[in-house]
């Protein structure tokens, strides 16, 4: 018994390494020079005034436009999220515990939407947007963002595998109609879930690049992810096309690493904050056997 | 754990037909919608009145815009930057099919870091360049070099003005020249042989690099190998040219004793293990923006020892031809609602924006009477050992204009079947072939009509 | 020892139409975003770029392409790559972590996780020094692996590996965290009635565990191949970190998207797309059939 948890210790921790290692040399990245992310060690640290140096080209760029490229990202990611989660949860809800007709029609068109080459749908999705007036809009981003059939799917298989339909039943019997029987037994038992689309959710619309990429037309309107492959074109070593413009623009790959680290943290944040969900046995003491 | 039954089925008719209707319903208020988008006005983005421009550029070409709205404090100008088509982003193409599918949107201006961008631009599906005839002065056009306005000639129409020139020099590390007591050779000959004694003789240095996704612009064109050239309706790729084999031939055994590395110059490893400290660049051929870009800000080669020299010349031939790397263009959109105005931003930044030091433009001025301002600042630059400004100046007009730019990349066949099998050790004499027969297939899939001798 | 919560389940709960008005809220997304594009890109994937019908034209047209099948064979090898470890390692470390102390496994999920929040810029400016062996970290492995030099890692013999471990790297935490939360719904009694019964971890893990999540495997499969299938993002951000040594259209979705945009041929754009699909759905629907995804009371 013991030896087995030191084995599974181990596994773990090597491949924690194999994921963690690239994360370490990206946030050491800033702290050197462009010429010392070459020169030195992958590990090596340099100093904190370079991180600040860093900044301030980052922050100077295209006259503070990273600030705003990150209060986009905000704004559309929160927005989606928020509509994903009053359409996702009860969606979830009602496909795994009923049978309603055209359930499974929904189910498979909600799959077969999800695994729909995102490169085919950009055209359609644009032509629909602008017949909508909505170019240009932010709404152009969030709505479609706001579609997020994962989430449903998240929802209708812990609905599906984890609430007991006992209680729910239970819940009935004590005189609840559907909707406060949603509201009072299901909603709160699905904490974990919530937490899981929640994430997902604001994960997918804070990395989403291609659909804010052809929408929007403005580059104060961007998000970070466009924004950052504007930085990324604008780094010589990434764009030699662009023909020695490298010392006005002042991005290198310094600049461009902590530009990067920056748009992890809101992710990391949401991460850490409904993970605080996942806890176990929230189902298993509802329910008496 | 057991299987639970299919599920009992209690779907009633009624109310999946209601489903159906429901679903039919969003669906028709979409579909109508969209029916009406061909008849709906002009969206925003494009400028409807004479003084409201809207241009796309670079972070690069930034300043240049933010100063012409300084300049002009009447003209509403809305600044977009994006990635300007560089890396290989289909950004441009993505944008105007769009805006071309719902018929509003265009911008006035556009820069562009890709010089092939405004053939496609000029021609079908697209047809989003504006024919620059009428729009800026002929006496204003006709002080771009030659060879420039070639290259933005598209069936005989001039569609764009080249913001900056990126023709092919030899790069010179003049400390490690006058150190080894070797001499800057003048003709590709005297440079293979340059190569052979520094394998000998100071093995590690290198005098070029192939390894880039551009290597082919920099020996090939400059060398007249015809792969891509315009004949009439046809598209001339001929690899195995002699112009090309015998440049090959010369490169070859360059490549394989070490002074020629199939490595990108703008690889960590190249940096690693020729910049730097180890300053192990002695010769480069390479476009003008190498001055700083690679040299400086990317190798970190100290200051005080890079200079130019002329392109290198075969044997005796003349006139001497070039490369080149770049150069990227401005185009004014044929639809936009102020032609007038965004003729006045292309001629404002091409031929009138011109600061100095470290605010000077990033590439050398494609304008020739700017040109001259900027190499004047460029010749007191102390970055240089030696002033670079008359090789750069002289290979200006010398690009080889028998090569003619074309819709589709062709970097990247060059990348996937040269370097990449340079690398695994083949010869580039034995890789001519393979590569003209790729470009031909990259040339037909983009409709050209592709003739091989 | 599992039918215990099956049989209670099996009942069903909500009666039927009820539970339409819990979905109704999400009904327009799924048109509107979802089944109108899709039925646009099938009127695309049959018709010319005038509108005209077009049969099968456009699919024969992109099949003799000369990228073609180069891309799909590109693709099936990286999917069976990527597919396989996948499952096994991501099913693996997550009941590893599962029955942790729950501080010791939330650290190991967000280390597992924290390489899906660099998307895009930030994986090309990682990947081109971490497979550069003039400055990784991983330097040795890369010489183990036979690569001197950044072109070598990236020879094509290595790419579906480069990219299934890109794919995994970024991919795999977030699939943890899923599964985590899936081996959560399992109750404690159940697992402690299995103990009770004489199963060692190993037993409880594989006879009790792996069966209960079932239906979450079944759903990570057909999302893994259909992504796996549509490789785009892993190669793309490989042939921008190597300056386009590796080819824009070396997967069939990176080629789809080079003849919408490069091309303005959204007609043969829409045929590979409808192939993609096409492949994915034979896929989902064999794993459907297989696990019961759908079903209700299970």
């Amino acid at each position: 018994m013991r030896l087995g948890r030191g084995i599974r210790f181990i596994i773990l921790t090597a491949f924690a390494v194999v994921f963690v290692v690239p994360i370490i040399w990206l946030i050491l990245a800033p702290t050197k020079s462009d010429e010392a992310l070459v020169t030195s060690g992958p590990f090596g640290f340099g100093s904190l005034h370079q991180v600040a140096l860093a900044w301030q080209h980052l922050d100077a760029f295209s006259d503070h436009i990273y600030r705003a490229w990150i209060g986009n990202s905000l704004l559309y990611a929160l927005g989606a999220t928020a509509i994903v989660l009053v359409t996702a949860i009860p969606a979830g809800y009602g496909l795994a515990l009923s049978s309603f007709p055209g359930r499974r029609l929904v189910l498979s068109l909600t799959l077969v939407v999800m695994i729909m080459p995102a490169a085919a749908l950009v055209l359609p999705i644009f032509l629909e947007l602008d017949a909508l007036h909505l170019i240009g809009n932010a709404l152009s981003v969030i709505l479609p963002f706001a579609f997020f059939p994962f989430g449903v799917y998240l929802a209708y298989i812990y609905y599906a595998t984890a609430i007991p339909a006992e209680l729910l039943d239970a819940a009935r019997i004590d005189g609840c109609d559907e909707w406060s029987t949603f509201r009072r037994i299901a909603l709160p038992l699905a904490k974990p879930v919530v937490g899981l689309v929640f994430f997902f959710s604001f994960v997918a619309d804070w990395n989403n690049f291609f659909l804010p990429y052809a929408v929007l037309g403005d580059s104060s309107q961007y998000p970070i992810q466009v924004g950052l492959s504007n930085l990324l074109s604008s780094t010589p070593s990434f764009n030699p096309a662009v023909g020695g413009g490298g010392q006005q623009v002042g991005i290198f790959r310094p600049e461009l690493a902590l530009a990067t680290l920056l748009a992890v943290i809101p992710v990391a944040i949401v991460f850490l904050v409904s993970q605080r969900a996942l806890v176990r046995g929230l189902v298993a003491g509802a329910v008496k056997n | 754990m057991s299987r639970g039954s299919a599920p009992p089925r209690t779907s009633s008719r009624r109310l999946r037909r209601s489903v159906l209707a429901l679903l039919a319903m969003t669906g028709m208020v979409v579909i109508a919608a969209c029916g009406g988008s061909s008849s709906s006005s002009p969206k925003p983005g494009a400028s409807k009145s004479s003084n409201s421009l809207t241009v796309w550029v670079d972070a690069a070409r930034l300043p240049v815009a933010q100063a012409y709205v300084k300049a002009h404090p009447k003209v509403h100008v809305n600044i977009v930057t994006f990635d300007g088509d560089g890396n290989g982003a289909t950004t441009m193409q993505t944008k105007i099919q769009l805006w071309n599918r719902t018929g509003g949107g265009w911008p006035d201006v556009v820069f562009s870091e890709q010089v092939n961008d405004p053939v496609w631009m000029a021609q079908k599906p697209f047809e989003f360049a504006a024919p620059l005839k009428g729009l800026i002065p002929d006496d204003l056009l006709s002080k771009w070099p030659a060879p420039s306005t070639a290259q933005c000639t598209i069936n005989g129409m001039q569609y764009c003005v080249q913001d900056n020139l990126a023709q092919v020099v030899l790069w010179v590390n003049k400390k490690l020249m006058d150190e080894f007591g070797y001499a800057v050779p003048k003709t590709w000959q005297e440079w293979a042989a340059l190569g052979q004694k520094v394998a000998a003789e100071h093995p590690g240095y290198i005098v070029g690099n192939i390894g880039d996704s551009f290597g082919h612009w920099i020996y090939l064109w400059g060398n007249q190998c015809p792969l891509e050239q315009s004949q009439g309706s046809k598209l001339l790729i001929n690899s195995t040219d002699e112009h090309c084999t015998r440049v090959a031939g010369l490169l070859d055994p360059m490549i394989k004793n070490g002074t020629v590395p199939p490595l990108s110059v703008f690889t960590p490893d190249f940096a690693q293990k020729y910049g730097g400290a180890k300053d192990k660049v002695l010769l480069m051929p390479g476009p003008s923006w190498y001055a700083q870009a690679l040299f400086d800000q990317t190798l970190h080669i100290p200051a005080g020892e890079i200079t130019a020299a002329p392109p290198l010349q075969w044997e005796n031939e003349t006139p001497i031809t070039t490369g080149q790397v770049g150069g990227g263009p401005w185009i004014i959109a044929k639809r936009s609602g102020n032609l007038t105005g965004a003729a006045d931003f292309v001629i404002w930044a091409t031929t009138v924006f011109s600061p100095t030091g470290k605010d000077a433009r990033p590439g050398y001025p494609a304008y020739a009477p700017l040109a001259d301002k900027w190499l004047a600042d460029l010749a007191g630059n102390s970055y240089f050992a030696a002033d670079p400004t008359p090789a750069l100046k002289a290979a200006a007009g010398q690009v080889w204009s028998g090569w003619t730019l074309v819709t589709y990349p062709d970097q990247p066949v060059w990348s996937n079947t040269v370097v990449t099998q340079l690398v695994a050790g083949k010869s580039l004499s034995s890789l001519m072939q393979p590569f003209g027969d790729a470009l031909a297939q990259a040339a037909q899939a983009s409709g050209y009509t592709v003739a091989r001798q | 020892m599992s039918p215990v919560r099956a049989q209670a389940t099996r009942t069903r709960s909500l009666r039927a139409a009820r539970g339409l008005p819990f979905v109704l809220p999400y009904l327009p997304f799924l048109v509107v975003f979802g089944i109108l594009p899709m039925i646009y890109a099938l009127y695309l994937a049959f018709t010319t770029d005038t509108g005209d019908w077009a049969g099968l034209g456009n699919f024969t047209r992109t099949i003799s392409d000369y990228r073609f099948l180069p891309a799909f064979e590109h693709i099936l090898l990286y999917t069976g790559v990527w597919l396989g470890s996948l499952i096994v390692i991501v099913v693996g470390l997550a009941l590893l972590l599962h029955g942790r102390a729950n501080r010791v496994s939330a650290t190991f999920r967000f280390l597992f996780y924290i390489p899906g929040a660099l998307a895009g810029a930030s994986a090309v400016l990682v990947w081109l020094f971490m497979l550069d062996p003039s400055v990784s970290p991983g330097s040795f492995l890369l010489h183990l692996l036979g690569s001197q030099l950044f072109v070598e890692s990236i020879a094509p013999g290595k790419l579906p590996f480069v990219f299934a471990m890109i794919a995994f790297w970024t991919g795999a935490g977030g699939w943890i965290v899923v599964m985590y939360g899936a081996l959560n719904t399992i109750p404690h009694e159940l697992e402690e009635a299995a103990r009770i019964d004489g199963a060692g971890p190993m037993t409880v893990a594989l006879r009790l565990k792996l069966p209960l999540i079932r239906k979450w495997i079944a759903y990570m499969t057909i999302l893994a191949f259909a992504t796996g299938t549509q490789l785009f993002v892993e190669p793309q951000l490989v042939n921008q970190a190597s300056l386009g040594l590796v080819p824009d259209t070396w997967s069939s979705n990176q080629l789809a998207y080079q003849m919408a945009f490069r091309y303005g041929d959204f007609n043969a754009a829409a045929a590979i797309s409808v192939d993609l699909i096409a492949i994915g759905l034979i896929a989902a629907w064999l794993i459907v059939k297989r696990t019961g995804l759908f079903r209700t009371g299970d």
